[in-house]
């Protein structure tokens, strides 16, 4: 293996890229800049779609509950690379102002990046959906009621009350759904976003140095999880309460 | 006070309250027992309305619990309510647990809010853990803090809904001692308990409930006397006789 690893032509990371970017090393890391901002950015929004979509799922009543089920059911099922070429290819043509604002306004790249955040921030929501509905129900009806009885209101018991406690409790699914992100987020190579899969592949393409290109490109993914999992550890930390959960007395 | 005038509730098929009635005045206290599933917790979360009725009408001060017009959190805040489960918010420090209601809903600022709860923790005995999260303490102290965080609304009237059957043996004296403190103050209060021995101490009324009737109400002395019915004659001889109770 290290024989195989130090016989490799490492000095390709310093060597101009074709596309006249720079070095492929600057190439690569292009992608890692990509590939973040477009899970960082879907992420925000997955959170916060998922966190609306959740919540309406513990409502009393049957209507909201319903309606938030009908849209983790349709995001979750429908695999990843179909809801992306509806984001990119079919919504711009069938939605007549929107769309047409978005082929003409948007420049190629802007068009490939906002399909991305779309495709996986909808996605992922409706699984974060899970989480938070999960999370709350895990409080029994006993907090709500408490809430309620001493005369705070639904969104004040779900803002003061059963939030605060059930995202503390979610963080560790809510972890592998950020890294989930970051994975699913190779699919926009599929519609040309300049992202890490991608640039890795062309590297090999152009050079045909496959083996660098794909063990540097590992790294990277493994290194922006152990980033994540750090992260994590260090939220859940600050916001662990005192004799609850696991936390010390 | 508190007038509950022939409510009955269904869950689905199941007929959970039939026609119940009775009524608590000001400054009286109510203990309601009877059997596991009798209905006892549900016609006493009817009272504030955490459950919904489907006929009947319950008053609380002159306003209709189930009608459209009442605004429930409103009423809600003015009735405490005490539960088996303590229900403390375990993100939020004991004294923040008495002041978050009182800010939000009653406007309070934190200053007097803080200073009410302060005081409150006195009164039950746990003014040294006001800066505690709830999973810090015993269940019998996080049920007084529950207590003290209801008291800290100025409630006209407080339902409890099996305050002790969580604690263990030891515990449910200190939070008995409170409750009965409360009741010689004149608090009006509806108990759901088994703890005979307070109903003996303070009660006025005893209700006895068995399949979502009200069988039997009351004054204490008549109930522990001899009680009109076999099921709550049965009911009483059962529970006396196992002694923790009392
Ligand atoms: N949400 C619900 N849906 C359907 N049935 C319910 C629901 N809540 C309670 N019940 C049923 O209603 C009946 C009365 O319940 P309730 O909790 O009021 O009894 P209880 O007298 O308080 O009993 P316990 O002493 O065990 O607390 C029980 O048979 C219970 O199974
Ligand atoms: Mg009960």
């Amino acid at each position: 293996m290290v024989s195989f690893v130090a016989g490799l032509d490492w000095n390709i990371f310093f060597q101009p890229a074709f596309d006249g970017s720079g070095t492929y090393l600057r190439f690569l890391l292009i992608g890692l800049a990509w590939t973040i901002l477009l899970s960082v950015t879907a992420w925000i929004l997955a959170f916060v779609i998922g966190s609306i979509v959740g919540v309406l799922r513990t409502f009393p009543g049957r209507l909201l509950p319903g309606l938030g089920a009908v849209y983790v059911e349709l995001f979750r099922n429908v695999p990843l690379l179909v809801q992306l070429f509806l984001w990119y290819f079919v919504l711009p043509e069938i939605i007549p102002g929107l769309g047409t604002w978005f082929k003409q306004a948007l420049n190629p790249l802007l068009q490939q990046f906002v399909s991305g955040v779309l495709c996986l921030g909808f996605f992922t929501a409706a699984r974060v959906a899970e989480q938070v509905r999960s999370g709350i129900n895990s409080l029994g009806r006993g907090q709500r009621g408490a809430g309620l009885a001493l005369g705070l209101n639904l969104p004040q018991v779900y803002q003061l009350i059963l939030l605060p406690v059930a995202y503390r409790i979610i963080i560790p699914p809510l972890t592998s759904e950020f890294l989930n992100i970051i994975k699913n987020s190779a699919v926009a190579s599929t519609i040309g976003l300049a992202e890490l899969s991608r640039q890795a592949q062309q590297l090999g393409e152009f050079t045909a140095h496959w083996y660098e290109s794909f063990i540097a490109v590992t790294l990277l993914y493994g290194i922006i999880n152990v980033t994540v999992m750090i992260v994590s550890q260090f939220v859940e930390r600050v916001t662990r309460l005192p004799g609850y959960l696991g936390g010390r007395k | 006070m508190i007038s509950i005038k022939a409510i009955s509730k269904w869950y689905g098929e199941f007929h959970v309250l039939k026609e119940c009635s009775t009524t608590v005045s000001k400054g009286e206290v109510v203990v309601v027992c009877g059997p596991s599933g009798s209905g006892k917790s549900t016609l006493i979360k009817c009272v504030n309305g955490l459950e919904a009725f489907q006929q009947g009408e319950i008053l609380i001060d002159g306003v209709s619990v189930g009608a459209r017009g009442t605004n429930l959190s409103k009423l809600r805040s003015r009735v405490g309510m005490v539960f088996q489960h303590f229900e403390l918010f375990p993100h939020l420090t004991v004294i923040q647990n008495l002041t978050i209601a009182q800010c939000k809903v009653l406007r309070r600022g934190n200053r007097e809010a803080t200073e009410k709860g302060q005081r409150l923790l006195d009164v039950v005995g746990l003014a040294a853990h006001a800066e505690k999260f709830p999973a810090q303490l015993s269940g019998g102290q996080q049920q007084r803090v529950a207590i003290a965080r209801a008291l800290a609304m100025d409630p006209i009237a407080m339902l409890f809904d099996e305050p002790t059957s969580a604690l263990d043996p030891e515990m449910i004296k200190e939070v008995l001692d409170v409750m009965v403190k409360l009741a010689q103050e004149g608090m009006t209060m509806m108990v759901v308990t088994h703890e005979m021995g307070f109903a003996r101490e303070v009660a006025n009324r005893v209700i006895f409930m068995d399949q979502g009737q009200i069988v039997e109400d009351r004054p204490k002395a008549d109930f522990f006397k001899s009680p009109d019915t076999d099921r709550a004659q049965q009911f009483l001889s059962k529970i006396l006789s196992h002694g923790v109770q009392t």
